[in-house]
């Protein structure tokens, strides 16, 4: 069998392109038109209606307004933000296949430190594409092998696998049952059969949010710093994570949540013009406040650590690893093929 | 109310105890709607019976706006085939939608001894209870002794337990209320 790398380790250098690997973020609002079906993260598929304008707070903002494929919601997306929240196109046949290489291929290394697994599938979710989603399902599955699973964990692996569900369905004009097969027939293929597998993708490289990447300079030794910096570090992101895991089921149109947004610079729309149903921004549990918000204050501090990414890795605090290894997710190719259209009636109830 | 329509001839006592066990599992009453005939043309040329096509073209029940209705036969079941091959179909159901479908085909022979019976009579509440569960929004469950692991898994057990785990009763029970309101 094909093993694959584990979503616990960050050593993603070398390249494995058998199978293409996700991408397709906009990068901008006038790659948008009506009828694009687009994945807004963590929230799911959208199909984009239209261009829409408004009067907020004395200023006339233009919206992107899309439809939530699952249940008619809609949401208006600044079209400055566009290019920020992570919207990416809906997955193409080839990165699905991808998608199930990946899922077919062994795993044996679980990320056993809840604290760094929820973190980083919460990131994965955000920017990681498609593979990212299917790298979250395949993660908690090979976890729940070994013990059953936390509930917030379980909840995530829940939602991950909704959304891996929903984008395959829609990718390949399948049933989401169908769809939702698919996976694990891949996951737990039946005894006796062999899947035909290719090398699996390999996950995009994540830039990770700034929370992580600021580190201190002084990195010879790493883990100590990290180690030193772990407290601090951590809560921010347990309580990322607590949040996220969260939201994704109960405020499901919230378009305020700004999933890759954290790094953005300021265009000068107002947080509170982001979307018409919006949450409060700036959730409690957020650790990086979402638009305009300096990044916190204990992060004051020095450059991106210049070390590339240190194999070292239970025993190593989380954000040594990551932080150390410079954001350079590459520009997504462009995408070979509009995903199918498909009937927008799926016989759902709701 | 879920409303069970078989598409060939069902022993009564299996139905009854498919009903009894639904009620418990779910809190949703049970109705057996009867027998109505099975859509030929979800029929392939291998004879094996198109899944989608078959829940699609079955005939409809009288039905109110929360019911379920859930398809049984005894016909081989065919999926699409997916980009690693084609998985087992035991069923099929819309995700979120009122409509399930269970093929006995793949189960262990009825028999007719107490303890056979019995066997089939559990296999046909889980893979009953899994299919419906698509309705109510649930999704597959690592856990070998839920309903919601699927069905072809090699985890499961010759008779496996036919109940949900507490994550997914618990899901489907928010579901099933909010439905109702
Ligand atoms: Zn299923
Ligand atoms: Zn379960």
């Amino acid at each position: 069998m094909i093993a694959v790398r584990t979503p616990g380790r960050r050593e993603r250098t070398e390249k494995q392109e058998e199978v293409p690997s996700a991408g397709g973020t906009i990068a901008s609002s006038s790659d948008l038109k009506a009828g694009d079906r687009v994945v807004y993260p963590k929230q799911g598929v959208y199909r984009v209606t239209g261009l829409e304008q408004k009067d907020i707070a004395g200023q006339r903002l233009e919206f992107v307004k899309m439809t939530r494929e699952e249940n008619g919601a809609s949401v208006l997306v600044p079209l400055g933000k566009v290019a920020t929240i992570g919207l990416r196109r809906v997955a193409s046949a080839d990165d699905i296949e991808g998608v199930f290489h990946y899922l077919g291929a062994t795993y044996d290394d679980p990320e056993l430190d809840w604290k760094v697994r929820h973190r980083d599938n919460v990131e994965r979710l955000i920017a990681g594409g498609v593979l990212g989603v299917a790298e979250v399902v395949k993660g908690l599955h090979s976890l729940s092998r070994l013990r059953p699973l936390p509930a917030k964990e379980r909840e995530l692996y829940d939602s991950s696998r909704h959304l891996l569900v929903n984008e395959i369905s829609v990718s390949l004009d399948v049933p989401d049952v169908i769809a939702e097969d698919y996976i694990d027939y891949a996951l737990m293929p039946p005894a006796g059969v062999k899947l035909p597998l290719k090398p699996p993708p390999t996950p995009v490289e994540l830039k990770g949010p700034p929370w992580k990447r600021k580190k201190p300079a002084a990195s010879e030794d790493d883990d100590d710093l990290g180690l030193a910096e772990l407290g601090i570090d951590l809560r921010a992101i347990e309580g990322a994570g607590a949040g996220e895991a969260e939201e994704s089921e109960e405020s499901e149109e919230g378009e305020e949540k700004k999933p890759a947004g954290e790094d953005e610079e300021d265009e000068g729309v107002p947080v509170k013009a982001a979307a018409v149903k919006a949450p409060p921004p700036a959730k409690p549990a957020k650790p990086a406040p979402p638009v305009k918000a300096p990044p916190p204050a204990k992060k004051a501090a020095p450059p991106p650590a210049k070390k590339p990414a240190a194999p070292a890795k239970k025993a190593a605090p989380p954000p040594a690893k990551k932080t150390a290894a410079p954001a350079k997710k590459p520009a997504p190719p462009p995408k070979k093929k509009a995903p199918p259209a498909k009937k927008p009636a799926k016989g759902k109830k709701k | 109310m879920i409303r069970i329509v078989t598409l060939s001839p069902f022993d009564e006592g299996d139905i009854a105890f498919l009903s009894k066990t639904l009620y418990r599992s779910f809190g949703v009453g049970t109705e057996n709607a009867g027998e109505r005939s099975l859509p030929r043309k979800a029929e392939q040329p291998d004879g094996r019976f198109d899944a989608l096509k078959l829940l699609e073209d079955a005939s409809p029940v009288r039905a109110f706006a929360d019911d379920k209705l859930l398809y049984l036969t005894d016909v081989e079941l065919a999926n699409p085939k997916g980009p690693l091959g084609e998985p087992p179909a035991w069923g099929h159901a819309v995700q979120g939608g009122d409509r399930a479908l269970v093929s006995t085909f793949r189960f262990k022979p009825r028999g007719v001894t107490e303890a056979s019976i019995e066997i089939y009579r559990r296999r046909l509440t889980r893979e009953s209870i899994h299919f419906l569960g698509h309705l109510w929004d649930l999704h597959h469950c690592y856990d070998a002794r839920c309903a919601m692991h699927p069905s072809w898994s090699p985890a499961l057990p010759d008779d496996p337990e036919f109940e949900l785990d507490a994550f997914c009763r618990d899901k489907s029970e928010r579901r099933i209320r909010l439905a109702k309101t």
